[in-house]
């Protein structure tokens, strides 16, 4: 079953959430399904509608997902009444930027976001007219656009090159992040070797499957447990300063960038190493 | 009909708004069991409106009401017919007395219906909360018996703030506040009312991230005169007798806390000022003391102003005269004939690097002055926040400055003095359109004098505090 088609594990994972999800809405309130539940519906369910359904559809539902963090962030920042023609920009930058991973234009997909967002969108808060705080402003908008845009469209274009690879790094991020965050305030020192030990079994034993070489398979394991710690040690400093805390989740209050968290930084890391040394594409 | 405006909320209205704006209820629970209720709400935005609907239970949707006014929403006439529809409103018109909108509300309330209603009568400043209009307090003073129902919106004063244009995708959160039975008359009911929703917003205010604070500028006050006017004395007074950190910049530079002098740290720039204000007070003659005054003027004081607010944080700063204004008053000294109003306000605009005139302006040609400070990047000096003028006859000055025993400069002799008074009088009717100026004679004692400038700068320090 497992070899026929990733969709399938999917399904399930999405069954097993969706019992989850029912009790901790009976329960009223005693049982809480944790933050990263809601990006991780929206992965699951793009995994599935890619393979059975169309590849587009799962990529709007991406886009859906990129949108609702980029509201949330911005909803949180310190926003000025001069930045809207900036964050109009911003939000327009979305459909935009998925649409290049549908038409898989590659070339224009990696600069779209440092290059020209970030080259227009600065001219748009510019164009405000005031320019006590405009510094803050742009450095605002573009780490939002660059972390929720540009990190998220990663795992759009990781889906379109193999459902099966993408399938592979949600779930050794996920296990690699859980197994972070309930260790909490322990040492990198206990944290890393327990993440490697738990992905790495994972990704060498699903290398044959996911069709990557069972040498950059062992890399990847390294890689991921390394980069989520990255992720999410800076998401951490950066939730701190905008006010989101665990204990206090709102809607709108950093639940879907508290889920996202992990993916940020391991998403674009493991979709590079595998285009370089698989040669996905024309480099 | 009641079925379809509770569909059309329910299955567009409400889904539209989660997916376009996020709406995240806090409280949802504190209007459960209530039979009627006046619901009283900040009002910020458009969307307000629409944001509350979404908050109430869908058994209460078609028997909720808001006050609106009339002239909002009659232009285009479909708004004005949907608005009708979705919400039937009470309608206000603001042109006339607002009793048929009171019966008429008092007639919705008897029918068991409730109210929507923001007491602060029209959208207000992003983010702040606006006195309160009479109308909540004589509704709920009538009807003592209705629970008024406190409701703060955050996030429409973002999303679609008054003056913008088109509205962005951003979240709102509307915290409901706990019903409450309101007795009283109807501006008590109107303040308890206030303080409950400064009460939720600060708790939602809590929440903001902010950027970096704003610099510390503290208010500076000069205070001008001719020489041996006792601006000097007058401005140590005067810094000795405000609350808080204040800081005297005269020929030597104190620093009190609450009225009391303290101790501070010596600047670098101060000593070097001393030192060339020495070698100014010593010039044999008016060219001689031009050089050294400028060079004080220009580049020192200026300097240790910008020191000062570095490093002692002062909330006022009282100086002995301003770079800028004792300038302007010496260039009519050298420059008599040349100088009238209009010459006057533009040499401060380009002293103050504003570049209001172009390099061919006559005043250049009249004050060559200016434009060798201009190319030599000087013009950066600022304009004090209030100026206090001493208007003393020179000749009573002349009798001070003899006293006094010190060395007499070169510009000190009657005839001097009456041409620099002169020059401030000028000086202080240009100043008067844009900033806070007092004169003061110095026939009075020094203490009925300070008296005098300091009720005046409370007077102007409360009146800029308002106006913020």
């Amino acid at each position: 079953m497992l070899d026929t088609c990733p969709s399938m594990f999917s399904v399930v994972a999405l069954a097993v959430m969706a019992i989850f999800q029912a009790v901790a809405l009976l329960s009223k309130g005693r049982i809480e399904t944790p933050p990263s539940f809601r990006s991780l519906w929206v992965f699951f369910l793009a995994i599935t509608l890619a393979e059975w359904v169309s590849f587009s559809l799962a990529l709007w539902l991406l886009a859906l997902l990129s949108f609702c963090a980029l509201r949330e962030y911005l909803s949180l920042v310190d926003i000025r009444l001069e930045d809207r023609w900036g964050i109009l920009v911003s939000y327009l930058s979305i459909p935009f930027m998925f649409y290049l991973i549908h038409i898989e234009w590659y070339g224009f997909f990696i600069i779209a976001i440092p290059v020209y967002a970030f080259l227009l969108v600065p001219f748009f808060v510019a164009l405000g007219g005031r320019s006590k705080g405009i510094v803050f402003s742009v450095g605002v908008l573009d780490f939002g656009l660059f972390f929720f845009v540009f990190c998220v469209g990663h795992i759009g274009y990781l889906l379109f090159y193999s459902a099966r690879i993408t399938l592979l790094m949600i779930i050794a991020v996920t296990i690699s992040g859980w197994i972070h965050k309930v260790l909490g305030n322990r040492s990198l020192g206990v944290k890393l070797p327990l993440q490697l030990a738990s992905v790495f079994p994972l990704c060498i034993s699903l290398a044959s499957w996911a069709a990557i070489p069972i040498g950059h398979s062992a890399a990847l394991a390294i890689l991921i447990p390394v980069s989520v710690c990255l992720g999410r040690f800076t998401l951490k400093e950066l939730e701190q300063d905008l006010g989101i805390r665990a204990d206090r989740l709102q809607p709108g209050r950093g639940r879907t960038i508290e889920g996202l968290k992990s993916y940020l930084y391991t998403a674009p890391i493991v979709f590079h190493y595998l285009r370089w040394f698989l040669k996905w594409g024309d480099l | 009909m009641d079925l379809l405006r509770i569909a059309l909320h329910l299955l567009l209205i409400r889904p539209m708004l989660r997916l376009l704006f996020g709406v995240n209820v806090v409280g949802r629970e504190n209007l459960d069991g209530l039979n009627r209720f006046i619901l009283a709400a900040n009002h910020n935005s458009h969307l307000d409106i629409f944001l509350l609907y979404s908050a109430l239970p869908p058994g209460k949707i078609a028997r909720t009401h808001p006050v609106a006014a009339r002239d909002y929403f009659s232009n285009p006439p479909w708004l004005f017919k949907t608005v009708q529809f979705l919400m039937q409103p009470v309608w206000i018109d603001r042109e006339e007395s607002g009793i048929a909108a009171i019966k008429e509300i008092q007639r919705r309330l008897d029918d068991g219906r409730s109210i929507i209603i923001f007491p602060e009568g029209t959208r207000g400043a992003a983010g702040e909360l606006q006195e309160f209009r009479g109308g909540i307090g004589l509704v709920a003073g009538h009807n003592p018996d209705v629970p008024v129902v406190p409701v703060y919106i955050e996030g429409p004063e973002r999303a679609f703030p008054k003056s913008a244009p088109f509205p962005l995708p951003l979240w709102n959160h509307i915290t409901i506040g706990p019903p409450q039975l309101l007795h009283g008359n109807s501006r008590e009911i109107s303040s308890r009312l206030h303080d409950n929703l400064e009460a939720l917003a600060e708790e939602e205010r809590a929440y903001r991230q902010r950027r970096m604070p704003e610099p510390h500028k503290p208010f500076v006050v000069t205070v001008i005169g001719i020489d041996g006017s006792g601006k000097s004395t007058l401005s140590r007074h005067l810094a000795g007798c405000f609350e808080g950190d204040s800081c005297f910049i005269g020929d030597n530079l104190e620093l009190f806390k609450d009225g009391a002098p303290c101790d501070a740290q010596p600047l670098v720039a101060n000593e070097v000022r001393k030192w060339v204000g020495r070698q100014a007070k010593s010039a044999k003659n008016l060219a001689h003391y031009k050089i050294p005054k400028l060079a004080e003027l220009l580049l020192l004081r200026d300097r240790l102003l910008s020191d000062v607010h570095r490093w002692y944080r002062p909330g006022q700063v009282f100086m002995d005269g301003s770079p800028l204004l004792n300038m302007i008053a010496w260039a009519i000294l050298y420059h008599e004939e040349a100088f009238n109003e209009k010459v006057c306000a533009t040499a401060m605009d380009i002293l103050t690097g504003k570049h209001a005139c172009g390099k061919r302006d006559p005043t250049f040609k009249q004050f060559p002055e200016l434009l060798t400070l201009r190319k030599l990047n000087l013009t950066h000096l600022h304009l004090p926040d209030a100026v206090i003028f001493l208007d003393v006859d020179p000749a009573i000055c002349m009798e001070r400055i003899t006293s006094r025993g010190e060395t007499v400069q070169a510009h000190e002799n009657i005839e001097k003095l009456t041409k620099l008074r002169k020059a401030y009088q000028l000086v202080c009717d240009v100043l008067q359109k844009t900033l806070p100026v007092y004169r003061l004679t110095g026939d009075e004692t020094v203490e009925q004098i300070t008296d005098e400038a300091a009720a005046f700068l409370k007077s102007i320090g409360s009146a800029t505090d308002e106006t913020d």
